[in-house]
């Protein structure tokens, strides 16, 4: 099984002195993220996400099934994580590593066992046909704090994500194309963020946000806590590591939930811009579909 | 079925008729096992689990990708690493839970649960005196009724102290709950402590693991929606709870020795002249 | 599993083993007689939540946990049901839906409704759980077909299931082995299941007929899966056992422990089962005049020795660190006939691993034993008995 090279004793005690010191190697403050971009795509529901030199790619996509057996009344909802060889050589196609099945339980925890898509929304006909919504992550440059990039894709893209609009008229279910009918956006009811925050040192008591590689590579713990701008916690994962302090915990959630209404704001403004980005060109191109027919008639 | 929380507003008791900071019976045996290095027996309530402990030894051929928990602390791997491996298994009996439901080895949700135990474990046991080797830590869940992973911190703990792997101190767990749904914002809301299965299906909760008496925080996991408000009332009864968990396992870790005191098993100076040393 | 199974003995100690275990009497390591079986204990009933359990620990601190849980499941229905019966509006579990939409299939099979008393082998669902190994380990998967195998071999366990036309038990067998696997498993195994089978318990059935079965809430009133005859208390008919025995130059060994095992020419696991039809006489006098049981071979496995893996051992004449140094100095092809003698002679006090298949005689004799009246078969049932299993 490949490895990825461990950094040396030396990087590793000047990261950590440097903590000490509360400085970062990239002279950001503790509690600083890295610069966070979004890019969408031309399609609807692609998002490209960049913090520092992480980059996620989220793709939403959605497909006519059949529900579960169990559960008649509900759509399917999925999100794939898949760590490449491209993003490190320590990841291998087809055999998850621990990194890998923890990103999908978190995600999995944070947007789907939190309710943030209305599933029900998703079912057209009771245990005949529904919608499954499957988002798929790929992870294209890994540069520490995978998760609070791959959760932000994901909401992003489910947000930006459009589905065809359906119908129901005399139990004949009717799905249009984008031509006939503008597509129809999820029904979104919270979005959550992950916050991913590294302890260092013996006892744990320098916390900090948004760890590079480098910095996760010597890190004693982490901890990540999904929020909504409603403040409510969507899920912790503590999964072991140093021991904390209870109280600086609960300081770190208040943090987190800054930066979760932080991200909020900032997901908002980028699909109003959107929004308008594609309004306007989709009423133009209309139009002037409409005006080249006219002189043919 | 909704939990009905009108029952608890009116006599402040809870479906199994305990009160709101009271944990359920817990019933603990460590040395179950002959053939093992440590093992342990745990009930929290209802839920059953198993623990057995082999090692520190030499690591053996690696088997099964997915059955094999994470690293260390130190992220090391295999028999290089300077730190012992910890390795956790965990196998969900088919006739564990009311209706019968398998989990495969490849479960996200036993892999998690693995990972985490296998990393608070690691923060704890002293594995940097076994360097190149591996502790094997298998736990079976034979009954389910909530707090699994809570019940699971507690078993491995006593398997890991019947094993005599120099640890810091005890790693405890419990869980903790809210009696309002997350939709409610309730502000007369009770934390709970030590869920069974009805609670956690429809209160929010989560699961703490402390170290020692301290109130520093190894594990905590919370999967479930609920108001930030919240979280420092049950953290607060977490935390509470875990040092009363504690204080139970202590006193069966104590009863153990006394008896092999008593049967001469252990060599009685020695044996206590160690303890007081530590 | 035998087979991956790493026996840390050296090429001596191994060519020791052999040596001991071939003498008359063989001499066994623990000190046991060779159709001995370890001691063990055992206690039923340990998890409320299932129909039936046991766990068993043998002196080696080997330990396992079998739990048994049974669920109503529809029957998959023959064409001629169709007309006696409308299915649609009985309320219907989930997996029974799953079944209705295979049902289509299966009516143009037509096939004949001679065995109705008879079960499928479908009904049966067992797991062997050990640690350390996956669940799809060959190891693992071969255990638990060997244990499945031994109970669905004469088709009448199944019948046990069977609740109406339309409706039968669908019984899970979840097998843990609770201590890591320091001896090859199968005994101690099929012991703790046999037991959990002989604790399972069914609800009592009160509807009537073909009619959707309903059950007595009464726990107290459950019938035991393996019927006690109400006189005596005891069970008329058994659980099969499976019996894990090895041959090692003329002897025969019952229950062969790990580094046994790491010198055997063959080993064999074999389920017997306990014939009720054939047995008349009234079994109450346990004294000498007990003809035995009659036993009923259900089936044979070979398993793979791990001796066949082990080093073989060097004999002095061809090892130069003894001084015969013209070994080494002869070239590599002088070298080669050299070491296949050595592979194909044997040395007295050299160790070499068998090769080839086990003798029909050998084999023979093997079964024989096993099935003999009185013998170790025999002895494990009237011991098991001996277990409370209410």
């Amino acid at each position: 099984m490949p490895r990825e090279a461990e950094p040396s004793l030396n990087e590793k005690q000047f990261v950590l002195q440097a903590l000490q010191d509360s400085v970062r190697l990239d002279g950001r403050e503790l509690e600083q993220y890295r610069p966070l971009e979004l890019t969408f795509g031309d399609q609807y529901g692609v998002a490209d996400v960049t913090l520092g030199k992480t980059r996620v790619l989220a793709k939403a996509s959605a497909e006519l099934t059949v529900p579960y057996a169990d559960r008649p009344l509900d759509g399917i909802f999925n999100i794939a994580t898949e760590l490449s060889p491209m993003t490190s050589p320590a990841f291998e196609v087809n055999r998850p590593t621990e990194t890998e099945v923890l990103i999908s339980r978190l995600l999995e925890k944070t947007v789907r066992r939190s309710g943030a898509l209305d599933t029900e929304s998703l079912c057209l006909v009771a245990g005949q046909k529904c919608w499954s919504i499957r988002v798929d992550v790929h992870v294209l440059s890994h540069d520490g704090n995978l998760i609070d990039a791959a959760c932000f894709a994901v909401v992003a893209a489910l947000r930006h994500f459009r589905k065809p609009d359906t119908s129901m008229e005399g139990g004949v279910l009717t799905v249009y194309t984008p031509a006939e009918r503008e597509p129809v956006p999820l029904s979104w009811l919270h979005s959550p963020f992950c916050v991913t925050w590294s302890f260092f040192g013996e006892e744990g008591d320098i916390a900090v946000l948004d760890a590079t590689w480098m910095e996760e590579q010597v890190r004693s713990g982490s901890c990540t806590v999904s929020l909504n701008q409603h403040g409510e916690i969507c899920q912790i994962a503590k999964l072991g590591g140093v021991p904390v302090e209870a109280v600086s915990l609960l300081h770190c959630t208040n943090v987190a939930l800054v930066k979760a209404k932080d991200m909020s704001s900032k997901l908002d403004r980028w699909l109003a811009e959107d929004a308008k980005r594609r309004d306007k060109g989709g009423l133009l191109a209309e139009l002037s579909a409409e005006n080249d027919r006219v002189p043919d008639m | 079925m909704p939990l009905d929380t009108s029952t608890y507003n009116l006599a402040l008791l809870r479906v199994d008729g305990r009160r709101w900071n009271e944990l359920r019976r817990i019933h603990a045996q460590i040395r179950t096992q002959a053939a093992a290095d440590g093992s342990s027996y745990l009930e929290m309530g209802h839920t059953k689990v198993m623990c057995v402990v082999t090692g520190p030894s030499e690591p053996g051929p690696r088997r099964g990708v997915a059955g094999a928990g994470g690293g260390g602390g130190g992220g090391g791997a295999g028999g290089q690493s300077k730190e012992a491996e910890v390795v956790v298994n965990i196998v969900i009996a088919g006739f564990s839970s009311v209706d019968r439901k398998r989990r495969g080895r490849g479960d996200k949700r036993t892999l998690e649960m693995q990972s985490t135990l296998s990393n608070t474990l690691a923060a704890t046991l002293h594995t940097h005196l076994f360097p190149h080797s591996q502790i094997n830590i298998s736990l079976h869940v034979l009954s389910q009724d909530g707090s699994l992973l809570a019940a699971l911190i507690n078993a491995a703990t006593l398997a890991c102290v019947d094993a005599g792997i120099p640890m810091t101190d005890y790693v405890t767990a419990c869980t903790a709950g809210s009696t309002s749904t997350y939709a409610a914002n309730d502000e007369g809301a009770d934390p709970l402590l030590d869920l069974n299965h009805q609670e956690e299906q429809e209160l929010p909760g989560l699961t703490v693991a402390t170290l020692g008496d301290s109130d520093k925080v190894v594990a905590l996991v919370c999967e479930s929606r609920v108001q930030i408000s919240r979280l420092e009332g049950m953290l607060a009864v977490g935390v509470d709870g875990c040092k009363q968990v504690r204080e139970i396992l202590d006193q069966v870790i104590k009863a153990q020795g006394q008896k092999m005191i008593l049967e001469g098993t252990v060599d009685k100076g020695t044996g206590l002249n160690d303890m007081d040393l530590d | 599993m035998a087979s991956s199974q790493h026996v840390l003995l050296s090429p001596a100690e191994l060519s020791y083993l052999h040596s001991s275990l071939s003498l008359t009497p063989p001499l066994r390591p623990d000190g046991r007689s060779p159709t001995q079986y370890r001691p063990l204990s055992a206690e039923t009933g340990i998890l409320p939540g299932t129909n039936g359990s046991a766990r068993i620990c043998f002196a080696d601190g080997t330990e396992a946990i079998v739990g048994v849980k049974a669920e109503v499941e529809k029957t998959k229905r023959r064409w001629d049901d169709d007309t006696i019966f409308s299915e649609n509006n009985h309320h219907q579990q989930q997996q029974q839906q799953q079944q209705q939409q295979q049902e289509g299939e299966e009516e143009n099979e037509g096939r004949n409704n001679n065995d109705e008393e008879g079960g499928s082998s479908d009904w049966v669902e067992l797991t062997v759980e050990i640690p350390g190994y996956r669940d799809d380990d060959s190891g693992t998967v071969f255990l638990g077909q060997m244990l499945s195998e031994a109970l669905l071999a004469d088709g009448g366990f199944v019948k046990r299931l069977r609740i109406n036309r339309r409706f039968h038990w669908k019984l899970f067998l979840d097998i843990l082995l609770i201590s890591p696997p320091l001896s090859y498993p199968l005994p101690l195994l099929s012991l703790t299941t046999h037991l959990a089978l002989l604790a399972t318990r069914l609800p009592k059935l009160k509807s009537e007929g073909d009619e959707d079965p309903f059950f007595d809430d009464d726990w107290a009133a459950a019938p035991y899966l393996y019927a006690r005859d109400p006189a005596t208390k005891r069970v008329a008919e058994r659980p099969p056992v499976t019996l894990l025995v090895m041959a090692v130059g003329g002897n025969i060994i019952f229950d062969p422990s790990k580094e046994e095992l790491a010198v055997a020419d063959v080993v064999l696991a074999v389920s017997v089962g306990d014939d009720a039809q054939g047995k008349g006489e009234d079994r109450m006098d346990v004294d000498g005049s007990n003809p035995g049981r009659n036993l009923k071979l259900l089936s044979i496995r070979t398993v793979d020795p791990p001796s066949r893996l082990t080093p073989p051992g060097v004999a002095n004449a061809a090892n130069s660190a003894y001084g015969h140094a013209q070994v080494v100095n002869t070239g590599a092809n002088q070298k080669m006939p050299e070491a296949r003698q050595t592979e194909s002679e044997a040395v007295e006090g050299v160790w070499k691993p068998p090769r080839g298949g086990a003798k029909a005689v050998v084999m023979g004799a093997l079964v024989q034993k096993v099935l003999v009246r009185g013998g170790v078969a025999d002895e494990v049932l009237d011991a098991l008995e001996g277990v409370d299993t209410s």
